[in-house]
């Protein structure tokens, strides 16, 4: 089993595959992980992230995740299931390439957990 | 008195079309549901022509990528874990839904059950192993078993519409909705359960069509006007189709007290195998001339009073034999002579989608009082010597109808329908 620890790096299936990835998320969202991959900068993964979230949720929310406060859970509150989760769990390795531990998901609860915790991992890639 | 199962609600996504309107106008007119295809991308493959359902695309494997007709919905947390042909099954279900006169919520609680057939989807299944493989076992899409294999309409359909009564998958490939509809009778006749909404679906895609070619089972005749051409002399195989089609089964009790239009009683049903060929029919259709006869014997009815036959006859030369060898033993050999035709000269082939969607024409056929003609039918094969093959639809009003499904093993299924009493 993988530690939580681990940085070990994920390959994308594919090559290009980022991209295709990408072509389902809106413009701002691109932009943004354009932004984070050109300068490292891991903040610019905030908008990136919620675009994810929002285009896997279950059902679609009253207002955009950008709107909500940071508190908001994301099962609870959003509608998540295990299924959706374990899906924004894939897609997100596979575009930041990076690896996320079972354990490391059930540590993430809100929406402010999952904006610190991508940037970490994201940290310890452009750091490694 | 005994339950009665009875049908109060249709729904098509087919080639022919995608209500009901539409597929009965196709079926009086003779209007097929074929387009040139080409499988893979390769012009040089024999096999040129499909059963298209139009307004529906399926480009990739991911569902971001689909679209449907806009007075579908089909919801994003539904989407997720469906294949092609669960979305037309979700289509087709909205409309039977609302033809029967029932709100979804209505199909929640014990007394309706669920019933489905389809071979699975090897399209996305296909994907999904290949992805598997690609990344070491590293990757996967959570829903890719739920969404492929076979067992995916039911599996989805019943969590969606929160179906506590009977839920289960028929496997008996070309027969398997046939199967679904006639255990789905048992369970209203047995008084298991009050409703029973049954479902026949296939993806419409080259990985459920093309491995049929190297049966040497599709036809390679390039002409959409001809391509399928069932009992005819010049037959060479069969044209694939996919698609949905659902049916409400009531008890008649049921129906009545909630003001619901009966379209049709299912009044029979029987099943024989052949027990001969792992793929070929009997060559003189001994499983299905047996099946037949076992729904009629179930109905208390003889061969004589048969008006219609919807046949199995997919235009293959084998097949398309041993079904009329079949018919004449039953029916010509006992002074019977129902019209027959096999409406897959329009639709192509549903293989699972088969039974239920061919079940469903024969209810529009009494409901609607006409039988579909023997579309593409010019020169029939001297072994259908006996058996009335009208050229074209006809303004007759048929009481009894009978449906025939033969599937890969030997499986041979047949309904009886009839007029409402």
């Amino acid at each position: 089993m993988e530690s939580s620890s681990s940085t070990r790096t994920v390959k994308p299936a594919a090559p290009g595959e980022q991209e295709v990835a990408l072509r389902h998320l809106p413009p701002v969202a691109q932009a943004a992980f354009r932004h984070f991959t050109a300068s490292g900068d891991v903040t610019a993964l905030d908008p990136v992230i919620l675009a994810i979230l929002e285009d896997y949720i279950p059902r679609p929310p009253e207002r955009p995740l950008a709107e909500m406060p940071g508190e908001t859970r994301l099962i609870e509150d959003l509608g998540f299931d295990s299924l959706a989760i374990t899906e924004v769990v894939f897609f997100t390795e596979d575009l930041l390439e990076i690896r996320i531990a079972n354990e490391e998901i059930f540590q993430v609860r809100t929406l402010d957990d999952l904006r610190g915790f991508v940037r970490r991992k994201a940290s310890a890639r452009v750091r490694s | 008195m005994p339950f009665q199962p009875v049908i109060t609600g249709l729904g098509f996504i087919t080639s022919i079309g995608n209500d009901r309107a539409s597929v009965i106008r196709s079926l009086r007119a003779l209007q097929h549901g074929f387009e040139p295809y080409v499988f893979l991308d390769n012009p040089d493959l024999p096999v040129k022509v499909a059963g298209t359902v139009k307004g529906f695309a399926f480009p990739t494997p991911s569902w971001r990528d689909w679209s449907w007709p806009p007075n579908f919905s089909v919801d994003r947390e539904l989407v997720r874990g469906l294949a092609p042909h669960g979305v037309f099954a979700i289509c087709a279900v909205q409309q039977a839904l609302a033809e029967a006169g029932l709100e979804p919520a209505q199909l929640a609680g014990g007394e309706t059950g669920l019933f489905c057939a389809s071979a699975g989807s090897p399209f996305l299944l296909g994907h999904f192993l290949d992805q598997m493989r690609a990344t070491r076992g590293e990757r996967g899409n959570p829903m890719g078993i739920v969404s492929s294999i076979a067992g995916t309409l039911n599996f989805n359909l019943a969590a969606h519409y929160k179906i506590s009564g009977a839920v289960c998958g028929f496997v008996s490939a070309c027969a398997s909705s046939s199967h679904a509809l006639g255990y789905a009778m048992d369970e209203i006749r047995l008084g298991r359960q009050q409703r029973m909404l049954v479902i026949g679906a296939e993806d419409m895609t080259t990985e459920s069509i093309l491995p049929f070619s190297t049966l040497r089972a599709l036809s390679n005749n390039p002409d959409p006007a001809t391509a399928s051409r069932p009992f005819d002399r010049r037959r060479d195989g069969f044209v694939g189709t996919g698609g949905a089609v659902a049916l409400i089964v009531e008890d008649a009790a049921l129906a009545r007290r909630r003001g619901a239009r009966i379209q049709a009683e299912l009044v029979g049903w029987g099943q024989a195998g052949d027990g001969h060929s792992v793929a070929a029919s009997h060559p003189e259709g001994a499983g299905l001339r047996e099946a037949m006869r076992r729904s009629l014997a179930d109905a208390g009815i003889p061969p004589a009073a048969v008006d219609y036959v919807n046949a199995h006859a997919t235009s293959t030369p084998a097949g398309d034999r041993s079904e009329a060898l079949a018919l004449q033993a039953l029916f010509t050999a006992n002074g019977a002579k129902p019209r027959v035709s096999s409406t897959k000269a329009l639709t192509g082939h549903g293989l699972s989608l088969a039974g239920a969607m061919e079940a469903a024409f024969c209810v529009l056929a009494i409901d609607e009082k006409f039988i579909p003609g023997a579309a593409h039918l010019e020169e029939p094969d001297p072994v259908c010597e006996g058996l009335d093959l009208p050229r074209t639809s006809l303004d007759e009003a048929p009481s009894l109808v009978l449906n025939n499904s033969s599937g890969f093993g030997g499986s041979n299924v047949c309904h009886l329908l009839r007029r409402p009493t």
